[in-house]
């Protein structure tokens, strides 16, 4: 029986055959559909699917017709970067890593990010980021966001004044935790408003929240009131906010946004309360699960950003790289990993954008 | 009528409702029909579930903790019921941390805290942690296992010194490793010679239990 060469979450090489691949793509599918209550796929997309990922080629491309814009977030220091991470090691300035991406490589918006990419220490160098975005600004055609993470994490000892809640949960000292929580988020409200208030003077066309959630509820809390004070003030300016993982983590536990609960909420909630707060586009995150099939992983990563699409009132750019969108967990994943978990994000969950 | 079926549940649902006062309620009635021993199951079973919750979302970190302290104020009314020496006592102990060089620390939180929840003496050292303080304070404490974090493909190599470590102390064989986060795999765990890996927290909990033959 033929066997088809394909990826575990964590990028090992696996040959399975058609019935296998097919069989994955509807257990993946059925633990999405009950995780988070979204409809399943119908049977002609677990086909459409299965000849996605059957199809011979490292490299694989959309259909006519069916191109979606495509941005990069560490984009920036790709081509310098050298730390043991994806950069490739060329040096070069944010400019040029920036430059290549928009004339060489088709990237259609870009994003200035800082090497520590966080808000929060963006803050004693906002003058040298606002500089370095009204250069850019005058090299570039592109829109250029600024782009950081919110990572509420940095505003917790000992990188911030608010005692650990996490250290505080495993004392039993519950309350006092999701104070913390609170006051963190109003801080990294503040942080965030004040750096985008700057980057916009400095000619940014907008924002990437990126990550949003990883320190769980009270991230995302912090950020949709960010996104929406950014809203008032500059109407016209973009805003995109990409997740941190598929499910909000409930680190506080009782947060609300609108009269929803933040906590474990999934893709397709999230989009919904963004576009409330007043978000232009979605960024949706499926984990990988490193010991799945790639058919597994994409059949759950399909379903869940296909109901995401669906619902959400704005567009929804899928992200897509190392361990997420049904993409292998690996520092530089593989080419043919990557563009048949593309094509199938484009063809058959309806993604507007990677 | 009390009866064994009907407090097993009764302790079992107290524990997934997160509601102390409910537990103790619960494992009141169940003594004039259970022993000891019988109840902390049934408690520990509700602890599982809850676990299971939060894996899935539908618990959060605050009533994971509720629960356990619950869990934990009526496991104390039955001790008193237990021969002296059958106390409930820790199931082992685990030193976790965030390697050096890596300041994420959530994750690595949450797993400490379900180990916790789990019934393990667990030595939290926080994140950015030298590596010799794993080996420390697993050799002071008595520690059977150690489970390292990291977050940044540039810091994980810190996992692999660790055990490396660990050979030359001649200390390897006596300590269970578990690696985690988000850039480690099965592969990584497997090729750098740790004993487990834990796709998320909940799994990370099974996974030492697992490794220590704890069941």
């Amino acid at each position: 029986m033929t066997e088809y060469a394909l990826r575990r979450g964590d990028g090992q090489r696996l040959f399975l055959t058609k019935n296998q691949i097919r069989d994955d793509l509807q257990d993946g599918m059925n633990d999405a559909c009950e995780l988070g209550s979204v409809p399943a796929l119908s049977s002609d997309e677990l086909d459409k699917l299965a000849e996605i990922l059957m199809t011979p080629g490292r490299m694989v491309g959309v259909e006519t017709g069916m191109e979606v814009p495509v941005t990069h977030d560490i984009g920036t220091i790709r081509l310098d970067g050298d730390q043991g991470n994806s950069g490739v090691g060329i040096p070069s300035s944010r400019l040029v890593g920036m430059m290549f991406h928009e004339r060489a490589m088709g990237a259609d918006t870009m994003e200035l990010g800082h090497i520590d990419y966080s808000f929060k220490p963006v803050k004693p160098v906002i003058s040298n980021e606002m500089q370095a975005m009204e250069v850019v600004q005058q090299n570039m055609i592109v829109p250029i966001l600024y782009g950081a993470m919110p990572n509420m994490g940095l505003y917790y000892t000992p990188d911030g004044p608010f005692e650990n809640p996490g250290d505080l949960m495993k004392n039993f000292k519950i309350k006092e935790a999701q104070e913390m929580t609170e006051k963190s988020a109003e801080h990294l409200t503040r942080d965030m408003v004040w750096i985008m208030q700057r980057m916009m003077k400095a000619g940014a066309d907008g924002v990437n929240f990126d990550t949003t959630g990883a320190a769980g509820d009270g991230d995302l809390y912090a950020t949709l009131h960010a996104v929406e004070a950014l809203r008032k003030q500059f109407p016209k300016m973009y805003i995109e906010t990409g997740m941190a993982g598929e499910m909000v983590l409930g680190m506080h536990g009782e947060l609300e946004y609108n009269g929803q609960l933040l906590a474990g909420i999934w893709p397709h909630q999230q989009a919904k309360l963004l576009a409330k707060a007043g978000s232009n586009i979605f960024g949706p995150v499926v984990n990988t699960n490193t010991s799945k099939s790639s058919p597994w992983n994409l059949g759950r990563a399909v379903t869940f950003v296909k109901a995401a699409v669906k619902e959400s009132p704005i567009p929804c750019h899928v992200n897509m790289g190392m361990g997420v969108g049904g993409i292998p967990m690996f520092e530089t994943p593989t080419v043919d990993a990557v563009s048949h978990a593309s094509k199938a994000m484009v063809e058959v969950a309806g993604v507007d954008g990677i | 009528m009390t009866t064994v079926e009907s407090s097993k549940i009764e302790l079992f649902d107290a524990i997934v409702a997160y509601n102390k006062e409910k537990v103790l309620a619960a494992v009141n009635k169940a003594r004039t029909v259970m022993g000891p021993q019988e109840i902390i199951d049934a408690l520990a079973a509700g602890m599982n579930e809850v676990g299971v919750r939060f894996e899935r979302g539908k618990l959060f970190l605050p009533h994971v903790m509720v629960a356990a302290d619950a869990m934990t104020a009526g496991v104390k009314v039955v001790e008193q019921d237990l021969p002296k020496s059958g106390g409930k006592e820790a199931l082992a102990v685990c030193v976790t941390g965030t390697v050096e060089g890596d300041v994420h620390d959530i994750g690595k939180s949450i797993v400490s805290t379900l180990l916790q929840c789990a019934g393990y003496k667990v030595f939290d050292l926080g994140r950015d942690v030298p590596l010799r303080n794993f080996i420390d304070t697993c050799k002071a404490e008595n520690g059977r296992m150690i489970g390292m974090s990291a977050l940044m493909t540039t810091t994980m190599q810190g996992q692999k010194e660790c055990i490396e470590m660990l050979k030359e102390e001649g200390i390897r064989d006596k300590v269970k490793v578990m690696v985690g986060g988000a850039p480690a795999t099965q592969a990584w765990a497997d090729k750098i010679g740790a004993d487990g890996y834990g796709e998320n927290a909940g799994e990370a909990v099974r996974k030492a239990n697992e490794l220590l033959g704890i069941k």
